[in-house]
């Protein structure tokens, strides 16, 4: 799973969730793409669950990019702790996702198995997202 | 491809405001510059806009207050989710010059069976004539074996173009696919590599 391997700052404050996606809006390496159309924090679990049925469904062949790293970490109280006593312990990694940015790429497999394999990656995501053809349309 | 002919107005009004107002009438903002001159400030309708910019190089004609002036696309900006256009950047040209353009590259034929082809650079930077822009380069990997490299200098350019990016870069790579097994095997090296952070 995708953990960074240093950091600055054990807890940080929550990453903000208000407008698009303001760079890697397009499909830049592969022909085809997820891309997100809710904003969302997409955990390191959920990364690796999609990539995990992107890849078993198209078996052999093919190539598969991942446009986004869960770099923030989100930190969570125990169970029944009083307010207070300083902010919990660190719990998740996530990446901060915002509309339009396209997550997962991939490139060397034919549409249809292609949009498959993408349909079944977006399974596991927490917010709606759409397949997209690289502009051109797919080699 | 023709050249487009878009009847553009000139407008007055700035600021998002403006702009919002524009796009609900079904106008594109945009603006036109190049050869030192002054930037001009023109909407054009959005419908023919869109369909014309599906099409990769598109030469303008635009017809501005009875003047005839040539343009390409420099830059187009778009609406991440709806894909809708927001506002384009159009660079005057004049007929016989030679502009350096970004043209897509179209991969042609099937590799060696077995193999899979990575395309390093979807775009190639070329110098044409502003009026016979090329729409896609197309490369043939037919046949081609695992571990074949097409440079930038590999490619076949039409007649009157010239290569602006540096020849020996990697343009298509044709390669062995990765298993399944693979793949994962490399996802847990990655991760028995990392550290748990906390």
């Amino acid at each position: 799973m995708l953990i960074p391997r240093r950091l600055k700052h054990r807890k940080q404050h929550h990453p903000g969730r208000s407008g698009a996606s303001k760079g890697g809006n397009t499909v830049a390496f592969g022909d085809f793409g997820i891309q997100a159309l809710e904003p969302a924090y997409v955990t390191n679990r959920q990364i690796e669950a999609a990539r995990i049925a992107m890849t078993r469904h198209i078996k052999r062949g093919g190539k598969v990019w991942i446009n986004i790293y869960p770099d923030r970490p989100l930190t969570k109280k125990p169970a029944e702790t009083r307010m207070g006593s300083g902010k919990g312990s660190p719990e998740w990694w996530v990446a901060n996702v915002k509309p339009g940015r396209v997550l997962f790429e991939l490139a060397g497999v034919p549409e249809p198995l292609a949009r498959e394999a993408m349909r079944r990656a977006i399974h596991k995501l927490p917010m709606k997202c759409r397949f997209v053809v690289r502009e051109g349309g797919a080699i | 491809m023709a050249e487009i002919q878009l009847v553009a107005e000139t407008r007055s009004e700035f600021g998002k405001g403006a702009a919002r107002r524009l796009r609900r009438e079904a106008k594109i903002p945009a603006v036109l510059y190049g050869h030192g001159t002054d930037p001009v400030h023109v909407s054009l309708p959005a419908h023919d806009t869109t369909l014309a910019l599906r099409h990769a190089n598109v030469l303008f004609t635009l017809d501005i207050e009875g003047t005839q002036q040539l343009a390409v696309a420099k830059d187009v900006q778009r609406d991440p989710v709806r894909q809708v256009i927001e506002h384009i950047d159009l660079l005057l040209v004049k007929k016989g010059e030679k502009i350096s353009v970004e043209v897509p590259v179209v991969v042609v034929g099937e590799s060696a069976p077995g193999t899979i082809h990575l395309v390093d650079m979807q775009h190639l930077t070329l110098a044409a004539e502003a009026t016979a822009l090329p729409q896609s380069i197309d490369v043939s990997i037919e046949g081609l074996e695992a571990g074949t490299v097409i440079t930038a200098a590999d490619v076949v350019l039409p007649a009157g173009v010239t290569l602006v990016t540096e020849e020996h870069h990697s343009v298509i790579t044709i390669a062995e696919p990765k298993g399944e097994a693979a793949a994962e095997g490399e996802a847990e090296a990655a991760e028995a590599e990392a550290p748990a952070a906390e």
